[in-house]
């Protein structure tokens, strides 16, 4: 399908007219999402495998009352989408009742957001991926080193509409190149990644330096032991662990007394849970975390604060239980951003006596929801902070830890934010340092 | 010349033999709108205009997936879903490098610009490659498989299942204590078309099940609440097997146990004899021995993303990977195994083979593409990819601890044991990027003292070294209680794959294990 608006706006017309016919009466959603994604991937400094695919998937979304169905096809043609509605139609007459289904939206208002759109991302080539990979690859054999990356991109269109007359349009690309270079030996691994709207944002050698250099610094590590410390955490370190913490919001679990924000009696919105640095926010208007305006059922996103100054200040309604509580809806966000402090990376270090410099994360894992207690281990470069200065590398550990520790002993984060490519770019963050983080047990992997 | 329809027609194929009719409608069925001269002129298309263009081999995926769900909470549904996309895949060598295009309308228009742009698509990648894939040679098949089952799950009505499922829901919530219950059911259909410039045709229809449900246990009070999830393991089968299942016999135990969890005392962290029921040693065994004996991954293919293996090739065949009475194959083969299929997506027909024998290492997971990369000369048939629009590459088959030689069960494991815990189900599970350190929570964790269980725990987690852990193992379970558990949704390469995955054991004992307890409020660690 073409990226123009017209056809996606003509194809949900065609269906919901369709389904005014077929099914007079019903409730009738349609989402359009098209685009296409490439990718070239490398390792052991050769490429090793690469993709170009076209797709375009509509869902169907049918509602008699409150019984409802929804079906999705990757065909466009007029007897495939027929046949999606008639299917989507059959099962929502003898699906039972949803008591908590929420009727159509009406027409929203949505908030302008940014134009985040790149032809020249959408339509990248696979020589210009291959050049990237080459020049990546020219450098690690520079250096004596294996190196392995993944570079991808996609342009898209997503448009919503209902048979209560709403219509909502976003268009989008990514570019995103990670790489993790590794000495001959096996003992040192760097990794360096970065995602961006436009692909010409991404500075592909300077992300290579950044994992060759690492690579290099963390070969035969130190051993450290296992122990609470004083740790800064680079952005994609704590990205991840953000992350979960962003999925927790839901204000429901949290009246319901099973999530890390119940309390008896109710939430902890209000409560000073963590650092008084640490401010979270949703704003799709900021062109520095660009996201869609609205979401999966049409919702108007707003300007949110989740957490002020420290203060839990908000938690995520869906449209069913903000009405059983007497709350305003905040639809699902699209983008968070943990926001950036004053300090630079070298004043991260600064006052760390003994402490630990942390790349990223991998296998984070829930342990106990209730504490959102996470495991999960260090890689790709880990290094001791000595006096204010990072001394060496060190093993990998598994951790034991919760994002709300991490917040709450939180004492400064970095001046510059960055997108992190592990969460599609939904989440904007600092690096930051924190203390007492629970470094519980030694990895021996490199 | 013999083709699919020949197969089709006369039940040639050594998986319809009992089958029939049926299987000849659920053919047809599951191509949807493909029709036979569709899909002949499309896959021609596509393996000519590749070779034009300059391709070395070729082949096509034309792919049909269909997943139904339903989902429930407490006493309504919360969800009714049917998907189903399709499309073709075309992978092309030429001059030494693969390329790779897809997209979703079948036909040879669109075949023929997939197939000149995946040429395109190599020859860009010919010019930074250190050395010219390679495929192993493979006899070449044209055949056809289907999922053995007796009832096709996606023709079990909607209402019926929810039904089911809110009765579950309902025996669950009358366990006093417990204030929540989710369940649902997925079913996946995987229809695949499968034709290489080699001459290859292969048709396969694969059905997949995942029925389940999770009941809350809530202390208002204290603030406290735990999980508990039934732990019936997907499967491919049909609606049977679900029929026959104790989902809805146990709802009522699970509820119960959730409450006695939620009172139960938190572990005394410390070095404890620990035995694992099947339902949680499969995720042991697929963390810490099937993924390490992915060839790719162990020489460096996954370094960027799910990471490298302690298990590299100068090991094999000398790396004591576990306790002699530790005997793992790889097998592609087993009825109701989640990867079982009749081929891979290299054309290359499935097998069995040995990875851990006698606990060494004898053995890794291969395609054609990479057997030479360890001398050997031919692929283990392990090449997959999640649908139309995904590049093949090595995944997981069916990865399983063979029974030991007395058929012990798992109460004669518990007799058998002084000072131990018992933990069945999985829960949390975290393992580092060598595959060398892991966590592992659980669904119920038993305290066993004296050869009995003797009260429920909570808070339990084990931490060990797959290498240390594997040679721990003291006693391994019989054939009796040999059990699949499995995964629909292991993930691996970039962009991330989805494959489903059975996992075989019995259940075994381990020595000595660090227990850790994760509990950390009591050290104040979080608010």
């Amino acid at each position: 399908m073409s990226l123009d608006s017209a056809p996606a706006h003509s194809l949900i017309d065609e269906v919901v007219g369709a389904a005014r016919r077929v099914a007079p009466g019903a409730d009738v959603s349609v989402s359009v999402g098209a685009g296409r994604s490439a990718n070239t991937r490398f390792a052991c400094n050769t490429i090793t495998s690469t993709g170009d695919v076209d797709d375009t998937t509509v869902a169907i979304g049918i509602a008699f009352g409150k019984r409802h169905a929804a079906t999705t096809t990757n065909q466009t043609d007029r007897g495939a989408l027929r046949t999606a509605l008639d299917h989507a139609v059959r099962l929502a007459k003898i699906a039972p009742e949803d008591r908590e289904s929420m009727p159509l939206l009406a027409p929203q208002r949505y908030l302008a957001s940014p134009a985040a759109y790149d032809p020249s991302t959408h339509h990248l080539t696979a020589t210009a991926r291959a050049d990237t990979a080459r020049a990546a690859i020219a450098a690690a054999d520079a250096a004596g080193l294996q190196i392995a990356g993944f570079h991808e991109h996609s342009g898209g269109i997503w448009m919503l509409g209902n048979s209560a007359g709403l219509r909502a349009e976003y268009r989008a690309t990514a570019a995103s190149l990670t790489m993790t270079a590794r000495t001959g030996d096996g003992t040192g691994s760097g990794w360096a990644g970065a995602l961006a709207q436009r692909a010409a944002e991404i500075d592909a050698a300077a992300l290579t330096r950044v994992a060759v250099d690492k690579a290099v610094r963390s070969a035969r590590p130190r051993r450290l032991d296992p122990g609470r410390y004083t740790v800064v955490l680079e952005p994609a370190a704590v990205g991840t662990l953000l992350g979960f913490l962003v999925d927790s919001l839901d204000a429901r679990r949290a009246d319901e007394g099973r999530s890390a924000f119940s309390k008896p009696g109710g939430t902890r919105v209000g409560d000073q849970l963590f650092a008084d640095a640490i401010t979270l926010v949703s704003d799709p208007t900021d062109p520095q975390t660009p996201g869609a305006p609205f979401d999966g059922e049409g919702f108007p996103l707003r300007r949110t604060t989740w957490i002020d100054k420290g203060t839990l200040a908000a938690l995520t309604y869906s449209r069913f239980w903000a009405a059983k509580q007497g709350r305003p809806p905040s639809g699902d966000p699209s983008v968070f951003h943990l926001r950036g402090g004053t300090a630079t990376t070298d004043a991260l270090l600064q006052d760390v006596q003994r402490g630990v410099l942390i790349t990223r994360f991998w296998y984070c894992e829930w342990v106990d929801p209730q504490t959102m207690l996470l495991t999960g281990l260090t890689r790709d470069g880990v290094f001791l902070i000595e006096n204010g200065a990072v001394t060496g590398p060190v093993n990998n550990f598994r951790f034991n830890e919760s994002p709300l520790t991490m917040l709450r002993n939180a004492d400064a984060l970095g001046r510059d934010t960055v997108r992190v490519p592990d969460a599609g770019g939904r989440l904007r963050v600092p690096a930051l340092r924190t203390h007492e983080f629970n470094l519980a047990s030694i990895s021996a992997a490199v | 010349m013999f083709t699919r329809r020949d197969v089709l027609r006369t039940g040639a194929a050594a998986a319809l033999a009992t089958v029939g009719v049926t299987t000849r409608e659920r053919f047809a069925w599951a191509r949807g709108l493909l029709t036979d001269s569709l899909l002949d002129t499309t896959v021609d298309r596509a393996l000519s205009v590749a070779k034009q263009a300059g391709a070395s081999y070729a082949d096509i995926r034309i792919v049909r997936r269909r997943e139904e769900s339903v989902s429930t909470r407490e006493d309504h549904v919360t969800g009714v879903g049917f998907s189903e996309s399709y499309g073709l895949g075309v992978r092309t060598l030429a001059r030494g490098a693969w390329g790779f295009a897809a997209a979703s309308r079948v036909e040879p228009a669109e075949a023929a610009r997939l197939a000149t742009l995946a040429v395109e698509i190599a020859k860009a990648n010919a010019r930074v490659i250190k050395k010219p894939v390679t495929l192993a040679p493979a006899a070449v098949h044209v055949d056809v498989w289907q999922t053995p089952l007796t009832k096709n799950p996606f023709k079990i009505p909607i209402a019926d299942k929810a039904e089911y499922l809110l009765a579950i829901n309902a025996e669950a919530m009358k366990v006093p204590g417990i204030k929540f219950c989710s369940s649902w059911c997925s079913v996946l259909g995987e229809w695949k078309l499968f034709a290489s410039s080699e001459g290859a045709s292969i048709e396969q229809d694969t059905t997949r099940i995942g029925p389940g449900y999770s009941v809350t246990a809530v202390d208002t009070a204290g603030g406290d609440f735990v999980d508990r999830a039934h732990e019936l393991q997907p499967m491919q089968a049909g609606w049977e097997y679900v029929e026959e299942s104790a989902l809805l016999r146990d709802a009522r135990r699970i509820g119960e146990d959730a409450v006695e969890k939620l009172k139960a005392p938190s572990v005394t962290p410390g070095k404890r004899e620990l035995i694992l029921a099947p339902t949680h040693l499969w995720l042991t065994i697929h963390e810490s021995i099937g993924h390490p004996t992915e060839l790719d991954r162990a020489l460096g293919y996954e370094a960027n993303f799910a990471g490298t293996s302690f298990a590299t090739p100068d090991k094999l065949g000398t790396l004591r990977y576990g306790a002699p009475i530790i005997n793992v194959y790889a097998d592609k083969t087993t009825p109701g195994g989640l990867a079982t299929a009749g081929y891979d997506d290299d054309g290359v027909q499935t097998q069995r083979w040995d990875l851990i024998k006698d606990g060494i290492f004898v053995g890794y997971q291969t395609t054609r593409e990479q057997a030479a990369w360890i001398g050997e000369n031919a692929s283990r048939g392990t090449c997959y990819a999640q649908d139309h629009k995904s590049f093949p590459f090595q995944r997981m088959p069916n990865v399983s601890l063979a029974p030991g030689a007395q058929d012990l069960g798992v109460n004669d494991l518990i007799a058998a044991t002084d000072d131990g815990i018992y933990i069945t189900g999985t829960g949390s599970w975290s393992i580092d990027h060598q595959r060398l350190n892991f966590q592992f929570g659980g669904q119920m964790f038993y305290e066993v003292k004296g050869g009995k269980i003797t009260q429920a725990l909570k808070d339990v987690a084990y931490q060990a070294n797959t290498v240390e852990f594997w040679n721990a193992c003291s006693l391994v379970g019989g054939a009796k209680e040999w059990r699949m558990g499995g995964s629909m949704y292991d993930g691996k390469g970039e962009p991330v794959q989805v494959n489903a995955v059975s996992h075989g054991c019995p259940a075994a004992r381990f020595q000595q294990v660090n227990i850790l307890s994760t509990d950390v409020r009591k050290r104040g660690g979080v608010p």
